[in-house]
């Protein structure tokens, strides 16, 4: 212990307290601050509640707690857009198994195809969420390097160039399934690879292991104009996604698995596109598996085993 | 223990508290410039103009006769004996470069169905006898709501393809047993006299996230 | 076993009471972290109200500073366990006490990982979806649910073994063989593993081919362990010049050497990734083309990757040369490689994999202000623990915070270690 005069004790107890004080006084400065500058955290809005938070895993709801999901869902879409809209848990058919079979001859680049996909499943108009890009490729490349994604051409097909659109393959080996740590993308009985939007966590592997880029994030909040809501919705397909989650094409699964052709297909001003069950010998996608020369499956050599094949006709 | 000289610990003591007060004094002005600044954050994002319906429609380009008939339009077009003699078949005239001279009734034709001239006789598909049908090259007479076959006389693999679904634009359903399949006809996408596709208005390209405002210049990605 | 409790929960409250004591140097020091901190989290909180739209990125680079200091400071986690090698391995006691000092930089190195892990994460509130048995944990498919295991058992690894050892000094007791050497053992396997799962998050993806590359996994443990112990090298430093704890320069000297041997590995496996990406001359090596020399106009990360090699080299050529023993020199060639390397994984591994797309778009990725002030504040709050647990643990090994003076107050404790600073400032 050190020997300190008297007085000097009684100074140096009044500047501990002293100090104390101020330490205490800068310790509430700091606490102050901190609540402070969380702040920003009050517009967070609907981010989640208790149900969203807690809610179970895919394919570990049971039917009851699927309908309360659902009524979630059509609840939370009806406050935001004001329509109610019908959303359906659809299950994959027996002996179905999708491809998709893309004329390489016939594409005229016209893009509609991209914009059916948005208003028919209900994706982000601002930020533009987009599943399909077309690459304007020169004549007689595939390497997609040489690829331009903003053609602004104002006649379409332009001489000397062909046009492809890429959007999820939905591969048979799908390295996005492998990657996602918390399994909130799986591919389904019937070739189409899924996601939870509810299981989502947002890390974005997915995004990075897609040798397509077929993938997008919601960045923020996505916005879409209340009267262009398409209220025929699915769980796993096209119902409003949120903030922070992955999506991409999912075959139009809420038309498909009721036995209709996907919006893309159906705006195709030149039938490029071609959809349906490669289990049935008389689709016509067996019968272009059949008939046609030469496919190509995209980066081939991935090991992906791409569900789309692109053909030509000449 | 060394002994402290006490000048010199109360020096440093005050250096100490002074700090102490003067970070007191920032972290509260730091909770208010915190709590002012959360008013406005918002992140700027370029306005991206919702696209052109004529985008999204899948309305076919052209009408054949049979949508017509089922639509209850208006059939005058095709009554051909409104104005032509049923005992005299049209005379087709060419001129000097073996073109055909259309004329001035039919003035909307464009005359371009085969390359170099190869295909300018009407009458390879319009039947001479009987002007509400038409024919195929064998003789085979074919109604105007059956125009496949005509078609397919000459593009037999388009007629192959078409017939299995491969060629041309499908809608409804898939699956045959949910519902009906939609087969658009020849003649809905393909003009009979000019049956080249003309080419076409392309929707506007993507925006990227953090781009600038869009521009009609041709920024590419690339 | 409850005078035990009582022991221990003494020992933390101590211990948390002496982090906030000091003289205005650390005042000054702590307060403007803490104020980076606040900065830090202000931005956070700003991202987590608006999404990840507050940062640079976008769907064609979707992976940015977050990622890649968090793969940086992973390297630098498995590397602070380096020190480990030579005192357990080879049985220089001298170095006995500091690797304490670089298991703490280990765990304020993780505690910012999982921190920058968390703030890129869309849905953090999600983040129960990762816990085995609760969740749905894709293991062992996915690299990332690997990571999670590892950096977390790494962290639990290290926690335990500082914890202890302080413990047993603060108690002036022989810490028991069996309770941290075995650890310890592991914590050296489990560092090269840590950073080996990070490497092949990125190895394993078939799509990228400039990751898909056999030379990242070595290439992120050479780099680790250059940029690891030159942090460490300069943290004994600083140790040494505002704590009264004696450094013998022979420790540095220990980990100069490993940081020269690792530099040069480091320096060989790059000639080795460049030959094999412009040799062959395949559309595979787009991405390293953009990064070293640009490509269709975007030019961004060029002079980027040269200052990071110039730095790398310059550094290496220093450490090779016995110039480096002096340790002005050894300092410079420490910054030199922790910058160089510092952009080399961050903008030299991350960005390039994502320019161009798998589709070819040439995209740039720029971070935004809010995401550097997250970034900033996490970097922060790394300095923040770590001084905090230097400050617990310095007067621990020097006997002066023991359980022996539990009496004697904070304030007499704190001015006789004051006394030696000023009576060294006198001097």
């Amino acid at each position: 212990m050190n020997s300190l005069p008297p007085q000097i004790d009684k100074a140096s107890d009044q500047a501990m307290s002293r100090r104390s004080f101020l330490r205490g006084c800068a310790a509430f400065g700091g606490v102050s601050a901190l609540a402070a500058s969380l702040a920003p955290l009050r517009e967070l809005g609907d981010y989640t509640n208790t149900d969203q938070f807690l809610q179970k895993y895919y394919k570990e709801l049971t039917p009851s707690d699927m309908t309360k999901v659902i009524d979630r869902i059509e609840g939370e879409v009806e406050r935001q857009y004001g329509i109610r809209p019908h959303v359906r848990d659809l299950k994959p058919m027996d002996g179905v198994e999708f491809v998709y079979a893309l004329n390489l001859t016939r594409c005229i680049g016209c893009r509609k195809c991209v914009h059916a996909c948005v208003k028919e499943n209900n994706q982000s108009r601002s930020p533009e969420i987009q599943y399909i890009r077309v690459l304007k490729m020169p004549h007689g490349s595939m390497d997609v390097e040489k690829g331009n994604h903003n053609y602004d051409s104002k006649q379409v097909p332009e001489k000397g160039f062909l046009y492809m659109p890429i959007q999820c393959q939905q591969c048979k080996n799908p390295p996005c399934v492998k990657v996602c740590p918390v399994n909130a993308t799986w591919q389904e009985k019937d070739g189409i690879t899924v996601i939870d939007y509810d299981w989502c966590i947002g890390c974005r592997y997915c995004e990075a292991a897609c040798p397509y880029w077929a993938r997008r994030f919601n960045f923020t909040k996505p916005q879409i104009p209340k009267d262009k809501i398409n209220p025929d919705m699915s769980y796993l397909g096209n119902r409003p996604r949120k903030q922070g989650v992955m999506e991409k094409c999912h075959f139009c699964i809420q038309r498909t698995r009721v036995g209709k052709y996907p919006a893309c297909l159906e705006v195709c001003p030149v039938g490029a596109r071609k959809f349906g069950n490669i289990l049935d010998p008389n689709s016509e996608v067996s019968y272009i598996l059949r008939e046609k020369r030469v496919f190509i499956q995209l980066k081939e050599e991935m090991g992906t085993s791409p569900r789309f094949f692109y053909y030509f006709d000449k | 223990m060394a002994k402290i000289d006490p000048s010199v610990q109360k020096k440093s003591d005050n250096t100490a508290n002074y700090w102490l007060g003067g970070l007191t004094v920032f972290f509260f002005s730091l909770a208010i410039f915190f709590f002012v600044n959360s008013k406005q954050f918002t992140t700027a994002r370029a306005e991206i103009p919702l696209v052109d319906k004529k985008f999204v429609d899948t309305t076919p380009w052209r009408q054949t006769y049979t949508d017509l008939v089922k639509a209850r339009e208006d059939l005058s077009d095709y009554d051909c004996y409104a104005c032509h003699d049923k005992a005299k078949p049209p005379l087709i005239r060419y001129d000097t470069d073996q073109k055909i001279i259309i004329p001035k009734e039919h003035a909307n034709i464009e005359m371009s169905h085969g390359a170099h001239e190869r295909n300018n006789i009407c009458y390879n598909c319009h039947n001479e006898q009987n002007l509400n049908t038409l024919q195929v090259r064998d003789g085979n007479v074919v109604k105007f709501d059956n125009t496949p076959q005509l078609c397919g006389s000459c593009h037999g693999p388009s007629l192959r393809d078409w017939e299995a679904g491969a060629h041309g634009r499908t809608s409804g359903y898939w699956d045959r047993k949910l519902g009906e399949i939609n087969r658009l006809s020849c003649a809905n996408c393909h003009n009979p006299h000019a049956p080249h596709i003309p080419t076409r208005e392309a929707a506007p390209g993507p925006h990227s996230l953090h781009e600038a405002p869009p521009h009609e210049s041709s920024k590419s990605i690339h | 076993m409850i005078s035990s409790i009582q022991n221990y929960i003494t020992f933390l409250l101590r211990c948390a009471r002496i982090a906030c004591v000091g003289d205005w140097r650390y005042y000054a020091w702590m307060g403007a972290l803490t104020i980076i901190c606040l900065f830090g989290l202000n931005a956070y909180a700003k991202q987590l109200a608006q999404g990840l739209i507050t940062t640079g990125m976008s769907d064609e680079v979707s992976w940015g500073v977050y990622i890649a200091n968090f793969t940086f400071l992973v390297g630098v986690a498995a590397a602070a366990v380096m020190m480990v090698i030579p005192v357990y391995i080879y049985g220089n006691e001298e170095l006995h006490d500091l690797v304490i000092f670089g298991e703490l930089l280990a765990v304020a190195a993780i505690i910012m990982c999982l921190a920058f892990v968390t703030v890129d994460l869309g849905r953090p509130d999600r983040f129960w979806h990762l816990i085995p048995g609760i969740g749905q944990m894709n293991f062992p498919q996915s690299m990332l649910s690997w990571d999670v295991l590892v950096l977390n058992g790494y962290l639990l690894l290290n926690v335990h073994i500082c914890g202890y050892l302080l413990y047993c000094r603060y108690q002036n007791k022989k810490p028991a063989k069996w309770f941290y050497i075995p650890f310890v053992f592991l914590a050296i396997a489990w560092a090269v593993s840590i950073h080996t799962v990070t490497a092949f998050l990125y190895v394993g993806l078939g799509g990228r081919p400039f990751w898909n590359a056999s030379i990242v996994g070595p290439r992120f443990l050479a780099s680790a362990f250059t940029a690891g112990p030159a942090i460490i090298i300069i943290a004994l430093q600083i140790i040494r010049k505002f704590t009264t704890y004696r450094i013998q320069d022979k420790a540095l000297l220990t980990l100069r050497s490993i940081v020269q041997v690792s530099m040069i590995i480091n320096v060989f496996l790059l000639a080795c990734e460049v030959f094999k990406e412009f040799y062959s001359g395949t559309t595979h090596s787009a991405s390293a083309k953009y990064l070293f020399f640009g490509l269709h106009g975007h030019y961004a990360l060029v002079p980027w990757i040269w200052t990071a090699i110039t730095f790398n080299l310059i550094a290496m050529v220093i450490l090779a040369l016995p110039l480096s023993r002096s340790l002005r020199w050894l300092d410079v060639a420490c910054v030199l490689s922790i910058i160089g390397i510092w952009i080399e994984k961050g903008m030299g591994l991350v960005i390039p994999g994502f320019i161009p797309t798998p589709l070819g778009a040439v995209v740039d990725y720029m971070p935004s202000l809010n995401e550097t002030l997250v970034c900033l504040g996490i970097w922060a709050f790394g300095f923040l623990c770590y001084t905090i647990f230097l400050r617990m643990s310095v007067p621990i090994l020097q006997g002066h915070l023991s359980k022996a003076n539990e009496d004697e107050i904070e304030a007499q404790m704190t001015t006789s270690t004051k006394s030696h600073l000023i009576k060294s400032n006198f001097n």
